[in-house]
């Protein structure tokens, strides 16, 4: 991540195959409470953010912003992966939970007696 | 059939290590849905999808997200991560119904359509509150009281909420001004009540200052709850509730005292309204409650509506104000329960009981969806509905956004399946608002579009911004530290939720 | 406690269940005889027992050369095996009475105090049982089911329970099962509508963490089968009470099993936690299991103490005083069945004997070594 400052605005440079543009639009919403902020696509794969401090005392501790913006990122990163390899299951819980009618299952596992029981085989009623 | 290809394991009755219970050789997992947020330094907090959290040391979400946890180094962990739903050894968890059977549980409280009915009896007042939004000093009756037909016309409407259970909450302006109004209206939906096979709560929100015996009497024999203010001491209390020529505190304190004494303390309860003021006191406020022997007390911030973004000078305090005020009456709080004195913080309790159990709770504030329509109702003086009690205070500044019909002329279904409605009940699921959606605290959170609109202009607010959004999270970050900071005040959440001492 | 007794059998062909009596005019099916015997009146009995060593002057199914009776009280049932064997399947003084429904079992707890067996023994209970159920006096108010697992008796284990709820509809009938067969939802559902609502069926459950709670069950995928069944049962309005039994393998992990318990099993009505008993496979296992109640008593009053907090229902069953925290006493109970419990030399010097539940007979060999007699304060 390279960055440069000057005035009252922080400029990053961020390679969106590090962070993709959903991470970078979920962590740098949270920063548009004292900031404005931009986020403008670069050449190649990279995004160029810059924010612009509403009020003056916000632009002092930018070293400190900085290392905020740092752990969010990865936070925000972290929050993308899990979203992203749980879509399917938690579709399936709301679809499952709010299903109209109760698909009930039989489970795939073995009932383990050794005298040959087979739930399978007593009756419905 | 699988049941009788398996091999059986029991068949000679071996016993087996523990390793031979694994369902994993090779420590592959799979991510369940899940949240994380910071609780401070050392720790942070994973919710899962159905609001079960553990508190962990930093940086263990993503040890979790990496592929790092496995049950040989981490055992304690990698267990409480599987027992409750964080990880699983199956694409699909074979536990899913569960799963699912608990979401649905956690949001049913949407199968209780409405069950709160706000009736604004009258807005007549005697008080002249320097934050109140909405009341007058009139004794123009006809103009400012509920008139009979829209008395019957809500009644009507409450009967018929699918909710078996309802409550009718009586307010003002102050509410026992209009007392005859309020007999005529029980002594009504007592009628329909018989009829339609529902059972009603009444509840009646007063300064107490009219309170006559005739009325303890009636509220005695109506098992009516009484609802009052008290802000504090009496120099906080006198100072907020201005009354012309008199002293509010003494008529609320006497108030108090005569109604527990005919009614019994457990139906009288007192609501806190905070000020610019009272933001000094915390302590003493606390104090206050539990001199007066109150057994819980409802830490509220002001409201943002009406009157009171007018008066800005006066009421206007930042969030960040509010919080430290409300830490610092929740540790007194918490101190006099660590010295066997049992007195609750409702605000806390409302989010701990979601933090904590497994079951729904409902509280307008704090729901997903928005509690708008979907459990509070707003019938005002003159026969309009509204969507809540804010509602109708933002009407009263001529801004009838969230105004949903009118008594008498709208049907039921044009009132809570109309247009609006659904376009407000919709629109505000926080698990889909910028922000809230990646929120480790969504599940014990809410949306309030009323408050987001009458401060931020728009139903979707922006959750940097919004003290809503500032208040919640640091409250229940809060609460969380405490909690893990000492299993002596988990003990005491748990009393505030269970109310067992 | 004596529970069976043997003579030498005389014309019995297959097992007789009865009620006995010593009065040859009362209403039962079989006769005690010590003395004379009322050649006229033993018309009316199926079956005949006598301490007498005689068969020849009866003509009639019968055991004779009895040791004695002292064992048995009017009315008890008994079954008569073709060899002579008698065992007392139903006592009317005492409220601990139990089926024992099989000894097959599908799972096989390191702990087992009635190891199971792999033979189908469950026509020869069901025989028995469908005699004996509509024997049993209307006003007995609790009756056990127990295994084995009762419900591998399949087909069988639904027409007993609707046997028992025809014959005694104001038992409370309390079934221990390991709930497995219950993640088969056909079988919940048909359970389900018996609407049987004297039945609670106990379930046992011995960590939230699915890998110990199959190795403690010495089986693969039971924790999933055991949780599906309770979900399926709750759907079904059946009544539950979970049961764990506290060791080495369940202590570590209690509070979270407590508190997975009441996130995901709040319906439970009742949950006990239990004092290990040293029979069966407990001797043999006990390296694995042992540990001092009093080295678990903060463990355990933690876990009691959170599920009793959110209003559940909560019991230490097995316990002694002496050895649990002062703080979970109110949840203690004399749990331990009549023929089964006893006291030390140590207990007659305590002031508490009389609200202790004292110990297991098995458990004189393996108990804590901390019982001591309180004094009175
Ligand atoms: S409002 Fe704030 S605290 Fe609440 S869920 Fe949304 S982001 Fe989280
Ligand atoms: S000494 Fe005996 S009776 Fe007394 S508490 Fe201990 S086990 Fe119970």
């Amino acid at each position: 991540m390279n960055f440069h400052i000057n005035d009252h605005q922080l400029c990053l440079l961020i390679d969106g195959r590090q962070y993709n543009e959903k991470v970078l639009y979920k962590c740098f919403y949270w920063y548009s409470n004292n900031y404005s902020v931009d986020i403008d696509i670069e050449t190649g794969p990279f995004y160029k953010i810059t924010l612009q401090a509403t009020k003056e005392s916000d632009s002092l501790s930018w070293n400190h912003l900085i290392e905020k913006i740092k752990k969010d990122l990865i936070d925000f990163k972290l929050r993308d992966i899990i979203s992203q390899e749980t879509q399917t299951i938690r579709e399936l819980i709301v679809a499952k939970a709010f299903a109209y009618y109760e698909i009930q299952e039989t489970p795939q596992t073995n009932i383990s007696d050794p005298v040959g029981f087979n739930p399978e085989n007593v009756l419905e009623c | 059939m699988l049941t009788d290809s398996l091999p059986n394991e029991n068949a000679t009755r071996k016993f087996k290590e523990f390793e031979y219970f694994g369902s994993k050789s090779d420590f592959s997992y799979y991510l369940l849905p899940f949240r994380f947020h910071n609780i401070n330094e050392q720790r942070e907090i994973l919710v899962n999808e159905i609001g079960d959290f553990l508190i962990v040391p930093t940086g263990t979400a993503e040890l979790i997200i990496e592929r790092k946890i496995n049950p040989i180094a981490y055992p304690e962990l990698y267990g409480d991560l599987i027992a409750n739903f964080f990880i699983s050894e199956q694409p699909i968890p074979s536990l899913i119904d569960v799963l699912a059977t608990r979401y649905r549980t956690k949001k049913s409280f949407l199968d209780y359509f409405t069950s709160l009915h706000i009736f604004v009896i009258s807005l007549r007042c005697e008080h002249t509150c320097h934050y109140c939004q909405v009341s007058r000093v009139t004794s123009d009756k006809s103009r400012y009281d509920m008139s009979k037909e829209h008395i019957d016309a809500g009644i009507e409407m409450m009967m018929q909420s699918p909710n078996p259970h309802v409550t009718m909450e009586f307010q003002g302006g102050e509410a026992l001004l209009a007392f005859d109004n309020i007999i005529y209206a029980v002594e009504k939906a007592k009628e329909a009540a018989i009829m339609r096979k529902k059972t009603v709560s009444y509840v009646i929100c007063t300064n107490l200052a009219p309170l006559t015996e005739e009325m303890l009497i009636y509220f005695k024999e109506n098992n009516i709850l009484i609802s009052t203010s008290l802000d504090g001491p009496d120099f906080i209390h006198n100072k907020n509730r201005h009354k012309p020529h008199s002293n509010s505190y003494q008529y609320a304190v006497n108030g108090i005292i005569k109604c527990r004494e005919e009614l019994g303390a457990e139906n009288v309860s007192a609501l806190l309204t905070t000020t610019n003021l009272s933001l000094q006191y915390p302590e003493e406020i606390v104090d206050e409650y539990v001199r007066l022997g109150f057994k819980n007390m409802f830490l509220r911030p002001i409201s943002p509506y009406g009157f009171a973004t007018r008066n800005e000078g006066k009421n206007k305090y930042v969030t960040q104000e509010f919080l430290e005020f409300y830490k610092k009456a929740l540790k007194k709080i918490i101190q006099y329960n660590l010295d066997g004195h049992f007195i609750r913080e409702d605000y806390a309790s409302i989010i701990l009981k979601k933090m904590l159990t497994p079951f729904p709770v409902g509280y307008v504030d704090l729901q997903s969806p928005a509690g708008l329509i979907n459990s509070v109702i707003v019938f005002n003086y003159d026969g309009e509905i509204y969507a809540t009690d804010e509602s109708r205070m933002l009407a009263e500044m001529k801004d009838f956004t969230f105004k949903l019909g009118t008594l008498g002329i709208n049907t039921y279904e044009e009132v809570f399946y109309g247009k609006k409605s659904l376009e407000l009940s919709e629109a505000f699921l926080n698990e889909s608002l910028p922000g809230c959606s990646d929120c480790a605290f969504q599940s014990y959170c809410g949306a309030d579009p009323v408050f987001n609109y009458t401060t931020q202009g728009d139903i979707y607010g922006h959750r940097p911004t919004s003290s809503f959004c500032q208040r919640n999270m640091e409250i229940m970050r809060h609460l969380i530290e405490l909690m893990d900071s000492d299993k002596k005040i988990e003990k005491i959440f748990r009393t505030w939720i269970t109310g067992k001492n | 406690m004596q529970l069976k007794t043997k003579g030498k059998p005389h014309n019995i062909f297959y097992p007789v269940v009865g009620r006995v009596t010593k009065d040859h005019t009362a209403n039962a099916e079989i006769l005690l005889i010590e003395g004379e015997i009322p050649t006229d009146a033993i018309t009316r009995f199926s079956l005949v027992l006598t301490t007498l060593d005689i068969d020849k002057a009866i003509d009639k199914p019968s055991v004779y050369a009895i040791p004695g009776f002292e064992h048995l009280s009017e009315g008890d049932i008994v079954l008569v095996n073709t060899s002579g064997m008698i065992n007392t399947l139903y006592r009317v003084n005492s409220n601990h009475n139990f089926l024992l429904f099989t000894e097959r079992c599908n799972s096989n707890c390191l702990m087992c105090s009635q190891p199971p067996k792999n033979r189908d023994d469950t026509s020869y209970f069901f025989d028995t049982y469908k005699q004996l159920i509509p024997l049993i006096p209307k006003n007995c108010f609790e009756l056990g089911i127990t295994g084995g697992e009762p419900t591998l008796l399949g087909e069988r284990f639904f027409q007993l329970l609707e046997l028992l709820a025809s014959n005694l509809p104001e038992t409370e009938i309390h079934c221990l099962t390991n709930g497995r067969t219950f993640a088969w939802p056909h079988i919940t559902n048909r359970l389900g509508e018996l609407s049987y609502n004297r039945l609670m069926l106990g379930i046992p459950i011995y960590s939230d963490y699915y890998q110990l709670h199959d190795y403690v069950v010495q089986a693969k995928g039971a924790f999933d089968q055991t949780i599906q069944g309770l979900y399926n049962l709750a759907k079904n309005n059946i009544r539950v009470e979970l049961r764990i039994v506290l060791h080495k393998q369940t202590i570590p992990r209690l509070a979270q099993l407590a508190k997975f318990i009441y996130k995901n099993l709040p319906f439970a009505e009742h949950i006990t936690f239990m004092g290990l008993e040293y029979q069966g496979y407990t001797p043999h296992n006990i390296d694995k299991l042992w540990i001092d109640p009093v080295d678990y008593s903060d463990i355990l009053s933690e876990a009691i103490n959170y599920l009793s907090d959110y209003g559940m229902n909560v019991s230490i069953y097995n316990s002694q005083l002496c050895t649990t925290p002062k703080n979970i006493w109110q949840f203690a109970r004399k749990s331990i069945s009549d023929w089964k419990n006893i006291y030390l030399d140590e207990c007659n010097k305590c002031a508490v004997l009389n609200e202790c539940g004292g110990l297991f007979q098995s458990n004189a060999a393996k108990h804590s070594a901390y019982i001591k007699a309180i004094m009175q304060e």
